[in-house]
């Protein structure tokens, strides 16, 4: 037999679980009664999970995103193309936008001072805004292409190699301006088939620039990590068994993903189709 | 008195048993002598209680019973966690065959119908095992209810997840005399304050971990939390609230007596790990003298603990490489018996207080 107390707060723990799916709910519903930008994204720019990050027992979807910074530094190097994910620091993030996004005059100093790359310094939660395809995309394509007309060390094919995958497996998606007002930031970028924006991470840095020890912004991550594939559009991806995809035996077939961002700059898939090979 | 809860019955199970113990001593040894009717009076009146206390809690009679009862608690925390897992991982292995409204609907029923067997089992559990159970899995099921509803929509993670999960666990923990939960849901109260004294602050709240000082809040709270609300009814409940707060304190610094950087203090790293070195000392002794004084066993042995953690990184950092292992450990081993002849002391100075206040 239930005490009264016990039913109490039975009522109260059910009114609990009610009011956050409620709340969650509602705000998805928020996030898509307005479209903020919609890119047509393919498999270079949402990946599927590798088979070694796979879970093998998960049955659900999650496509990557493929985020991408042209970083600052002017040196053409081997490890300056295609890498997708791991933050960057982009010659736009200097100490005037850093202070513009918030970070105060003390800790700019103090990340100066501690002369190491700055890791102690913490993150601030930024918008960021993507382009893709853009003008930041054929400006790594260029750079791409005078490193590999580059008399290096490493050999023609290899530099070949990187052009190509530059041009054609590489994501197009970049990281290129970043604020705190969506509104100025729209009328900087209107084009809502090409720029999105996503909440992210900005991190002051000490970059040896020709050694002089400078402080810069660093894009740590974004907000968007995965995108949920709902299960309308799973067998455009049914290549995919449980525990991921392998992309060591055959590359993954390609795909188109409309990605549509909200109101609260959530996205979801609103779209997908196996592309022409 | 009337013991409203299987803790305070148990205890007066055991203070029957010791009692009739020493009676028994005391009796061979002369002191005291009782008529048969005064001893069988007494006798049937302790028999009474203890089976009234057995039908109404499922109490422990004996020392046997006490030691099979300590096996079924180990077994109900392993069974629940293990039980937990098992919903988390089943979620997972079919959540993707469904469309997003039978995802959200398995979600919400599962949180309500998982809720709603916690208290009907609670009903007619004099045990309290199968609750913890059943509770536990309750509260794991809205755990993933609101981080799945979380990937399915792709919503930005946010730190306001952890408040109800932690009111949740509370609700749960106090209506069903759960330790386990209120344990869940003070680690959850916990992330979300030092989280938003991190954005508060102007970081990222994920990154909250990367300045250990977000967590005092957290920790003062802990530990004033028991001063505030009763927790008679409640035996347990006040010493994990004082134990959690007493880690979420020293914890974070003992982190930032070694790593000076971490801290918001902006000085040099020499000076600040000083400082949290010293207050580590201090604070950590404070609370043994706190806990002697107010007679509560866990501050004495968490604060002696953590003392003992203090001391050791300080001898490491100062010996470790410069000495030969030996000498270290013999050492280590010399300030051991130093604690123990200072903690001598204190209990014979306690006794003495405790016979002159009688």
């Amino acid at each position: 037999m239930m005490t009264r107390a016990s039913r109490n707060t039975l009522i109260a723990a059910l009114a609990l679980i009610a009011i956050s799916n409620a709340v969650v709910l509602v705000g998805v519903a928020y996030n898509r009664t307005e479209s903020t930008s919609t890119l047509r994204l393919t498999q270079r720019e949402l990946t599927v999970p590798s088979q070694w990050r796979g879970f093998r027992e998960d049955s659900g979807l999650a496509l990557g995103l493929q985020w991408r910074v042209l970083e600052a530094d002017k040196d053409l190097h081997y490890f300056g193309f295609g890498y997708a994910r791991s933050g960057g620091t982009p010659e736009w993030l200097d100490k005037t936008k850093l202070e513009a996004l918030g970070f105060t005059a003390t800790q700019l100093e103090k990340a100066r001072r501690s002369g190491e790359s700055g890791w102690e310094q913490p993150s601030r939660e930024v918008l960021l805004v993507l382009e893709f395809d853009g003008p930041v995309y054929q400006a790594s394509v260029e750079r791409a292409k005078r490193y590999s007309e580059l008399p290096s060390a490493r050999d023609a094919k290899e530099r070949k190699n990187i052009l190509e995958r530059e041009q054609r497996k590489s994501s197009r998606l970049f990281v290129v301006d970043a604020g705190l007002d969506a509104e100025a930031l729209r009328t900087k970028y209107p084009d809502r088939s090409r720029y999105a924006f996503v909440r992210g991470q900005v991190q002051p840095r000490v970059q040896d620039i020709r050694s002089s020890a400078k402080v810069r912004g660093f894009v740590t991550d974004v907000g968007v990590q995965e995108i949920s594939v709902p299960l309308e559009f799973r067998e455009v991806f049914d290549f995919v068994q449980y525990g991921g995809y392998s992309s060591s035996r055959t590359e993954s077939p390609p795909y188109e993903v409309t990605v549509t961002f909200g109101k609260r700059l959530e996205p979801w898939i609103s779209a997908a189709s196996r592309a022409k090979q | 008195m009337n013991p409203t809860s299987r803790a305070e019955a148990q205890q007066r199970a055991d203070e029957i048993r010791t009692f009739q113990k020493e009676l028994s001593l005391l009796e061979r040894e002369g002191v005291l002598k009782l008529s048969d009717a005064q001893r069988q009076a007494i006798a049937d009146h302790h028999a009474s209680l203890v089976a009234q206390y057995a039908q109404a809690f499922d109490i422990d009679r004996n020392v046997q019973a006490k030691q099979l009862s300590l096996g079924m608690r180990i077994a109900s925390f392993t069974g629940a966690l293990a039980l937990a897992a098992s919903v988390f991982f089943l979620f997972y292995q079919f959540w993707g065959e469904f469309s997003v409204a039978a995802q959200v609907a398995i979600l919400t029923i599962a949180s309500l119908g998982s809720l709603i067997a916690t208290f009907l089992i609670q009903s007619r559990d004099e045990t309290g095992y199968f609750t913890k159970l059943a509770g536990m899995v309750a509260f794991v099921c809205f755990v993933l209810n609101i981080a799945m509803l979380g990937q399915i929509f792709n919503i930005t993670p946010s730190d306001k997840a952890f408040l109800p999960w932690a009111a949740f666990a509370m609700l749960l923990a106090y209506s069903c005399d759960l330790r386990l939960l209120l344990a869940a849901g003070i680690l959850c109260l916990v992330a979300f304050i030092a989280a938003r004294t991190g954005t508060w602050v102007g970081m990222y709240w994920l990154h909250f971990g990367e300045r250990p000082e977000n967590f005092f809040p957290a920790a003062l709270a802990l530990l004033l939390l028991p001063q505030f609300i009763n927790h008679l009814r409640f035996p347990g409940f006040a010493p994990i609230y004082r134990v959690f707060g007493l880690l979420t304190l020293f914890l974070p610094m003992l982190v930032l007596a070694n790593w000076g950087r971490l801290s918001y203090l902006d000085l040099d790293h020499q000076i600040v790990k000083g400082f949290y070195q010293v207050l580590g000392f201090a604070g950590t002794a404070a609370a043994v003298w706190l806990g002697v004084r107010r007679q509560w066993p866990d501050v004495v042995n968490s604060g002696v603990v953590l003392f003992v953690i203090f001391l050791y990184t300080k001898f490491y950092d100062w010996w470790w490489e410069i000495m030969p292992k030996y000498l270290f450990f013999f050492v280590l081993g010399l300030s051991a018996i130093l604690l123990l002849v200072v903690f001598r002391r204190l209990r014979a100075l306690g006794a003495k207080q405790s016979r002159g206040e009688a």
